[in-house]
């Protein structure tokens, strides 16, 4: 029996270390912080000095985890569960909203304060995403906004002026068509990823197209506006052909290897593919130029998704070692050599920043306008879970795809979307 | 009594061994399994509490338009995979089998596309088929067939072409391998004998290989059915689900509603749609084995 009671002790032995347990919180001194991997490692490598720097001024020790915008979801999800969310968390333009919602955000007034004093008041259109019954959830830390990018060469062989509206640039495109210097120029993908739903809502903005109202209560897209914003960029795959079905088929990166290859004139896109261009000598460099995204008979009303903001779960158990390091981080001398050192992608959210001399570029001052101007998911009303679910469920990019690949008429294609937005809201009512 | 003490000890050391198994089964597979069967009966949002609804979301997925088309897409994803792996792993065992010289070299390189990683070969394929950039197109155009690329990944159809194509391209080496080891013991006396009668290749292959290794066909077919209904990478990778929702499939469109959405419940209830039809198989499949045994 002796012999079975070892093997047994064998057995269980091995089982316990085989069996993964749950992760327990961070100890007091121990710091968790998520964020996300950016496409400008310089940047991510500024910010983890930054961040290491401050916790071991305060005596902690900090452990930095990252995720890119394709599987910060997968992760966040699983904590969210798992009741096992970082001490510190960089959130995206929804992430805040969904936290807060469920309760598992501290209050962060107190940050925000402090940052406001050394650079300058956050701008309004993003409160929006971080600031809910009076209480700021998060910290916004930068935005990385979507812009126009074109071809002035191009422009310049076919006589065209850069585009300011919807209009202009299905007219564009169909002139550089016409002229035989590219099949398919219009680069716009309403595909399932942030290249389609940010200029989705863009769009549907512009055309007085929104689904809410001021206190972000859903009111349904409009008919006669949605089918006049759906007609201008469904165009170009029906009926101009400026456009390929293979853009709707895109990845994140896709557009910006197109527009690179020569191949596209337009794309929608964060300045990534200057920075791209840059870093590679690439021979487009010169023809490349960015412009803020068109505007429609409704005025310029963009779209600010890709916004990535400080927050602290509730989970973790320290709420003021993790404030005191956000605060640390958001230090107006820390703050700006990340900018300065983020190749102009990386736009505060709060004023004195956007005034640096840093911006006063051609490009930096489109970047910052288009910031300027942005608004956060679900305007005109704030972020709220069920606006993000209508972004994340890609149900706007369904919508135009709907006419586009399945041939359903616009007033359908809107009924359909207004359905489904109405049984989110509905499931996610706005408090 | 010496003897009934040894026994005692016996079975329960066996039941020791085979306890970190059942537990790791029970674990990893059992309770996931049986957990995503209750989410599917809850309306649950990642969280929130889990309420019970019964079957509430398997109805919203039927009277879902979009439900209906990601289960045509998936059974077209599967089915077309599915039989198009199955002629090409008969072709490429059935070459094999009568290749003498160099016939390892032959299987080593025929079973890469098994080993690389989807990611890797759906990264490929993405790469190939890309309208401007892509090596067909380039191909195509440069020997004259084509004047412009071809969508290969924008029209509806011919996306799900493109998908099918990776899949059966990663797939299709498990087949052959599986179905030139069953070849191989089909005893050659009985092509003997049928050649003796006069049997053509064509009668040989209808009449002894393919009765001979119907059995390995069956579970080869089985297991990359199920393989292939609740594949991932490539239709995400390739396509997103588009254009539109052209390719999505039950995998990417779970992903969708459960991660993206986090809609638990929904999106389980999407996930475990194909079961039955599973199940059905996998019964069809082990009563044909047992009977074939008896």
């Amino acid at each position: 029996m002796g012999t079975l009671a070892k093997k047994l002790a064998v057995l269980v032995a091995l089982t316990a270390v085989l069996v993964p347990l749950p992760r327990p919180p961070a100890a007091a001194g121990k710091l968790s912080l998520w964020r996300l991997k950016t496409y400008i490692p310089p940047a991510d490598k500024i910010l983890d000095a930054n961040a290491q720097e401050c916790a071991k001024k305060a005596g902690l020790e900090l452990a930095i985890q990252t995720y890119t915008f394709d599987d910060m979801w997968t992760k966040f999800t699983a904590a969210i569960e798992s009741k096992t969310l970082p001490d510190i968390a960089e959130l995206d333009a929804v992430g805040p909203a969904r936290l807060a919602n469920l309760g598992r955000l501290a209050d962060v007034s107190d940050v925000v304060a402090a940052a406001t004093k050394e650079l300058g008041a956050i701008l309004p259109n993003a409160d929006g995403a971080v600031k809910f019954g009076g209480k700021y959830n998060a910290v916004p830390h930068y935005a990385i906004p979507l812009v126009l990018f074109y071809r002035p060469d191009i422009l310049t062989k076919v006589g065209a002026e850069p585009p300011d509206t919807w209009e202009d640039i299905q007219k564009v495109s169909e002139k550089v068509k016409k002229a035989g210097v590219q099949e398919y120029p219009n680069g716009f993908p309403w595909n399932r990823t942030g290249d389609g739903y940010d200029p989705a809502m863009s769009l549907l903005w512009s055309y007085g197209a929104a689904w809410v109202d001021k206190s972000g209560k859903f009111t349904g897209i409009p008919k006669a506006a949605g089918v006049e914003a759906l007609r201008v960029v469904t165009r170009a795959y029906l009926a101009d052909k400026t456009s390929a079905f293979d853009y709707l088929s895109w990845s994140g990166a896709t557009n910006n290897e197109a527009f690179m290859a020569g191949k596209i004139t337009f794309t929608p896109n964060g300045p990534s593919i200057l920075y791209q261009e840059e870093s590679t000598q690439h021979p487009l460099l010169k023809d490349t130029a960015i412009k803020v995204m068109p505007k429609g008979p409704a005025g310029r009303n963009l779209a600010l998704t890709f916004v990535m903001n400080w927050a602290v779960p509730t989970d973790g158990k320290s709420q003021k070692e993790a404030k005191a390091l956000i605060g640390c981080v958001m230090a107006r001398e820390n703050f700006v050599k990340y900018m300065q050192g983020s190749f102009r992608q990386m736009v505060p959210l709060f004023a004195k920043p956007l005034d640096d001399p840093y911006w006063n570029t051609p490009t930096g001052k489109i970047v910052v306008e288009t910031v300027k101007q942005g608004h956060p998911v679900g305007w005109p009303g704030p972020t709220t879970p069920a606006a993000a679910e209508v972004v994340s469920g890609n149900v706007l990019t369904d919508m135009i795809t709907r006419v586009i690949v399945d041939k359903v008429t616009p007033e359908a294609a809107i009924d359909e979307a207004n359905k489904r937005m109405k049984e989110i809201y509905d499931r996610l009512p706005v408090k | 009594m010496n003897v009934l003490t040894d026994r005692r000890r016996e079975r329960l050391l066996g039941y020791a061994l085979i306890a970190p198994v059942a537990i790791f089964l029970g674990a990893l597979v059992a309770y996931p399994f049986l957990s995503a069967i209750y989410l599917s009966l809850t309306e649950k949002t990642v969280g929130y509490p889990a309420h019970f609804v019964g079957l509430r979301n398997y109805e919203a997925l039927l009277e879902s338009g979009r439900f209906r088309i990601v289960a045509w897409n998936s059974a077209a994803f599967t089915v077309g995979s599915i039989a198009v792996k199955l002629v090409v792993g008969m072709a490429m065992a059935l070459a094999l089998h009568n290749v003498v010289r160099g016939n390892q070299f032959v299987r080593g390189i025929l079973l890469l596309p098994w080993v690389i990683p989807t990611v890797v070969i759906a990264l490929t394929w993405k790469w190939l088929m890309d309208l401007f950039r892509g090596l067909i197109n380039v191909a195509l155009i440069d020997v004259g067939a084509v004047t412009g690329g071809v969508h290969w990944l924008g029209d509806p159809t011919l996306a799900m072409a493109s998908v099918i194509t990776a899949n059966v391209w990663r797939g299709f080496p498990f087949f052959g391998v599986s179905f030139l080891a069953a070849m191989q013991t089909v005893p050659q006396e009985l092509y003997d004998a049928a050649a003796v009668d006069g049997a053509g290749s064509w009668e040989k292959f209808w009449r002894i290989t393919l009765p001979s290794i119907k059995g390995v066909v069956a579970v080869v077919t089985l297991l990359s059915t199920i393989v292939t209904l609740n594949d991932f990478n490539i239709v995400y990778i390739m396509t997103r689900g588009g254009p539109g929702a052209a390719t999505h499939i039950f995998a990417t469109y779970s992903y969708e509603l459960g991660i993206m959405s986090q809609r638990w419940g929904l999106s389980m209830a999407a996930s475990m749609a194909s079961l039955p039809l599973v199940a059905l198989l996998i019964v069809a499949v082990v009563r044909y084995l047992h009977r074939e045994e008896e």
